[in-house]
């Protein structure tokens, strides 16, 4: 089942009458059977737009489909989705079994096709062992294998999750991960869930959608948003650690990064502009364009984190290379080149 | 070690305030009442002091217990206690209920009524009982006006000394009990209700529920703490009733009915205070009081343990 | 495997669910405004019936508004029950006795179980909870005795001294002190504050809210104080005025419906006032009393 947005738009007005745009003429195609990430940090609106989805918001404006339904104006019950919660919201005095059983309960269902379906959809996360318990003598990934079954037992079209990992220790969050895409892929359901952790986002979606100021600012799969981002809040809010940005310039159709000449070929005036080159593009090269006086080196295991100096340039340069450059030292001035870089106008616009 | 004594000390000085009143007016008197009510035919002796085995009795035995439970008006008063505990105690937890429920799903005036409905625990038992008095009086009281206008007829509530007349006192006091009673109910429901996290009604929204459905498997369950609580409280405040009755037959304090049955109403506690009314010098009230006050004590014990056994099976916590 | 249906397209389907919305509110709107007026009649009948002569509280029918309105019987009252001033007085005296009575207690003790250490604390705090259980008789039969044996029958000593401890206040405050921070004690015991001082001097005024809720709803409890006076203080002079209503009404009111009433609102009226003013405080003490049932 294909989620079509169309023109979104969702405004918050408080008892003062201030208006906030939470979200902000989101249009796209969410593709049937995948597994989509809609990533951004705290307030880009991306809850919101998750709840648009559901039905627990009101869309100001735009429409929402799912496939050919418009569904803009049903009541969430009459949707047809199925949306776990951050914090699970489940029902503390029932067991698992109940909690897992009472959306098929009020579907008016025979008791023996519940009694299947719940079981059925306890071993497909794997929680089928604990269904007397009660939740709160669960673990809490185990509690969240029990939200989703109960939001998929009543076979939804679509399948939301709210920030699914944030409540979850480190060691668990990678388990988790790996469940939900597993689920996914079994069940094929619509997937759409939220993050504002981009490694979460990356390493499970089919498709991410990044999201800042309640507007789409990206919609790809997750190695083309990393290696391609669409502008400036992208690049810097993918990758860990951060995207190097330098402040450059285009003068006659030629890039510069303080005197240092990187490349030509610039269409437009001569302006200032941002370059982003990320920590793992950097090559040491004794013929590189590149010369950087290293501050401060950390052996971490498998690389070498530098934080140094780009000759002419003022700001912080991180880089990360393979371990087996141990032979550099503080202080030492290096030549490197890189793989890749992003050049993006002062507004962020990315410029290709 | 330092710390462990002088904490130690400290929570003496701190305790001491509380624990002189409470050893003296408190703990004491539980002992001292109960040894009282197996003291025979006791009657206080000048001198004495302060403890009940150095005043005058005659022998230890279960003979004041005997006088009371033999006794036809403490029968009575058991009954009509009873009585208003099943009676009175499930409307007024369930109407309690069902207003801080309705005020939990309403936006605008929640505020206004809140204040209305808070109204009855501010006032003064006796001075509200003459007011429901008068307003159920036989020849012109307002309950019987309106009776009169919608055509049926007045009845006597509260000076029938017949058979009747114990059952339309009954709704009387219950009515005023009830009245009385739901301001402190409905306070605790709804705050108990104002603290059920709205996810689960949104889950539940997602999950098709109906409204009753919602109450009864959500709601209710996720409350029942709360409703365990008020229940407990409810029915040992209803065993203790004394105030409620005499105040709505309003004709001093021993005066449990219409003229001509001054004790159709008497209650357990009112039996109590009856035998105390005797005085410290007329032999053995002291101790048919005690021994009263413990049977009561008993019963109420009785009744909590057995609903503390009930909310551990029923309760969600 | 669809389950789920669509209706609420359908503009006549979305009509009837606003319509079963609307009969809903009105309905939920219609049961609570029953339910007030349940709650306010009496106020209303008491109101009216006070300001009415004794000419037309007698009327076989009733009228619902005063045709005469006799604002005479409220001083009648005073002159009828030349003491009544004085069982207001009276009640006064002994709220405010024991109410800095109790508060002392209370919040020295509460200090004790909330902060200190001390051996049997656990085992102290659950007898005194279950003291809360016990019928009150079970007290008042003896301290009737022990109040005789000290000689305060009749002084106002009996009537507040007893009542110079709240078991429930104790809980109440405790809970408070309780949800003060460790870490602001830590930080005082690191810059020397000894335990006193911190209660004095940081406790206190971090749980001022819940020490005024106590004191409010203490000054309240006197007023409503029937059966000890009863026992031990029922003279004239040292009536509370509960006790004082009730004689008032069995001999210089009986059959007097207004000036009873009259009586009822005079002592209606200051608990009235005392709750418009603190209102929250009352109302959140008293739900806070079953949060922990």
């Amino acid at each position: 089942m294909e989620v079509v947005l169309k023109n979104l738009t969702k405004e918050f007005v408080d008892r003062k009458g201030n208006k906030t745009v939470a979200v902000s003429n989101f249009d796209t195609v969410i593709p049937s059977g995948k597994l989509i990430g809609l990533l951004g940090p705290s307030g880009c609106g991306k809850s919101t737009t998750l709840y648009l989805i559901a039905g627990l918001h009101k869309a100001s404006g735009g429409q929402i489909f799912f496939g050919d339904t418009d569904v803009t104006n049903l009541a969430p019950e009459n949707r047809g989705i199925g949306l776990v919660f951050q914090n699970y919201a489940l029902y503390p005095h029932m067991t698992v079994r109940q909690n897992i059983m009472f959306p098929l309960e009020n579907m008016k269902l025979p008791r023996k096709e519940i009694l299947d379906r719940t079981l059925q959809m306890a071993k497909l996360v794997d929680i089928d062992k604990y269904l007397d318990r009660k939740p709160k003598e669960l673990s809490g990934g185990q509690q969240q294998r029990v939200a989703i079954a109960r939001a998929l037992v009543k076979m939804p079209k679509v399948l939301l999750l709210d920030e699914p990992l944030s409540n979850l220790d480190a060691r668990l969050r990678l388990q988790t991960r790996e469940e939900i895409k597993r689920i996914q892929r079994e069940t094929g359901i619509t997937t759409i869930f939220v993050t504002h952790d981009q490694e979460e986002a990356m390493s499970i979606s089919d498709e991410i959608i990044v999201m800042s100021a309640g507007e789409m600012q990206q919609k790809q799969p997750p190695q083309e948003v990393y290696d391609d981002p669409a502008n400036l809040f992208v690049a810097k809010f993918l990758g860990n650690p951060a995207i190097n940005i330098f402040e450059g310039s285009i003068r006659s159709g030629v890039l510069f990064l303080g005197e240092t000449k990187l490349d030509n070929s610039y269409e437009g005036e001569d302006r200032k502009v941002l370059v982003g080159i990320r920590p793992e593009a950097f090559i040491p090269d004794d013929k590189g364009q590149l010369e950087i006086v290293i501050a401060f080196i950390e052996h971490i295991g498998r690389d070498i984190s530098i934080i140094g100096h780009a000759k002419g340039l003022e700001s912080k340069t991180r880089i990360i290379i393979p371990a087996e450059h141990k032979h550099l030292q503080e202080g030492d001035t290096v030549r490197f080149n890189y793989r890749s870089k992003y050049v993006f106008e002062v507004d962020g616009k990315r410029i290709r | 070690m330092i710390e462990d004594k002088r904490a130690g000390w400290k929570a003496l000085i701190a305790l001491a305030p509380a624990m002189a009143f409470l050893l003296l007016f408190m703990f004491f008197p539980l002992f001292n009442t109960l040894i009282m009510s197996f003291l025979e035919r006791f009657r206080f002796k000048s001198g004495g002091g302060l403890f009940a085995w150095n005043q005058s009795f005659q022998s230890i035995g279960f003979g004041e217990y005997l006088n009371v439970l033999r006794n036809p008006q403490f029968l009575t008063a058991l009954k009509n206690t009873f009585i208003l505990v099943i009676v009175s105690v499930p409307i007024s937890v369930s109407l309690s209920l069902l207003v801080a429920v309705a005020l939990n799903k309403i936006k605008r005036l929640q505020g206004l009524f809140q204040t209305i409905f808070f109204l009855p625990y501010v006032t003064n038992t006796i001075a509200l009982g003459m007011v429901f008095k008068v307003m159920f009086s036989t020849n012109n009281g307002l309950i019987n006006t309106i009776l009169k206008a919608i055509g049926m007829a007045p009845v006597a509530w509260l000076t029938d000394a017949t058979a009747a007349g114990y059952w339309s006192a009954l709704a009387v006091i219950t009515i005023y009990t009830v009245w009385n009673g739901m301001a402190f109910k409905i306070l605790v429901f709804l705050s108990g209700l104002q603290s059920i996290d709205k996810q689960y009604y949104q889950a539940a929204q997602l999950d098709n529920a109906s409204r009753a459905r919602v109450f009864w498997r959500i709601t209710v369950p996720l409350l029942s703490p709360m409703i365990a609580y008020v229940i407990i409280t409810s029915f040992i405040g209803a065993f203790k009733s004394y105030t409620d009755v005499i105040a709505v037959f309003g004709a001093g304090d021993q005066v449990y009915g219409p003229p001509g049955s001054p004790f159709m109403w008497i209650t357990v506690v009112g039996f109590i205070y009856k035998s105390l009314k005797g005085g410290l010098m007329l032999p053995g009230s002291l101790a048919r009081a005690s021994a009263g006050s413990v049977i009561l004590l008993i019963i109420i014990l009785f009744f909590t343990v057995i609903q503390l056994w009930v909310s551990k099976k029923k309760v969600h916590y | 495997m669809e389950v789920t249906e669509l209706y609420y397209n359908d503009p006549k389907e979305i009509r009837k669910f606003k319509i079963k919305t609307i009969v809903f509110q009105v309905l939920l709107y219609l049961f609570l405004v029953s339910v007030a007026i349940f709650i306010l009649i009496p106020f209303y009948w008491m109101i009216i019936t006070s300001l009415k002569t004794k000419i037309e509280v007698d009327l076989m029918v009733p009228t619902f508004f005063p045709q005469e309105v006799a604002w005479s019987n409220y001083s009648q009252v005073f002159t009828q029950v030349t003491l009544f001033g004085r069982y207001f007085l009276n009640t006064i005296f002994v709220s405010v006795c024991t109410t800095a009575l109790v508060v002392f207690t209370t919040v020295t003790a509460a200090f004790a179980f909330a902060r200190l250490k001390f051996k049997g604390k656990e085992l102290i705090f659950a007898l005194l909870l279950m003291t809360m259980m016990i019928p009150g008789e079970m007290f008042v039969i003896t301290n009737y005795m022990t109040v005789s044996v000290f000689k305060w029958t009749e002084t106002f000593q009996a009537l507040i001294i007893p009542f110079g401890v709240s078991v429930f206040y104790i809980f109440f405050l405790r809970q408070t002190f309780q949800q003060i921070p460790n870490e602001l004690y830590l930080a005082a015991k690191v810059d020397g504050i000894g335990d006193f001082k911190y209660l004095w001097k940081i406790m206190i005024p971090i749980a001022m809210p819940s020490i005024v809720t106590i004191i409010i709803l203490g000054l309240m409890g006197a007023w409503n104080a029937y059966i000890w006076p009863q026992l031990v203080a029922n003279n004239g002079p040292l009536r509370m005025i509960a006790n004082g209503l009730m004689v008032a009404f069995t001999t210089e009111f009986s059959s007097e419906p207004q000036l009873q009433l009259a009586a009822s609102t005079l002592v209606t009226l200051p608990l009235f006032a005392f709750f418009v003013i603190f209102r929250k405080y009352i109302m959140r003490g008293v739900s806070r009393s079953g949060i922990k049932g």
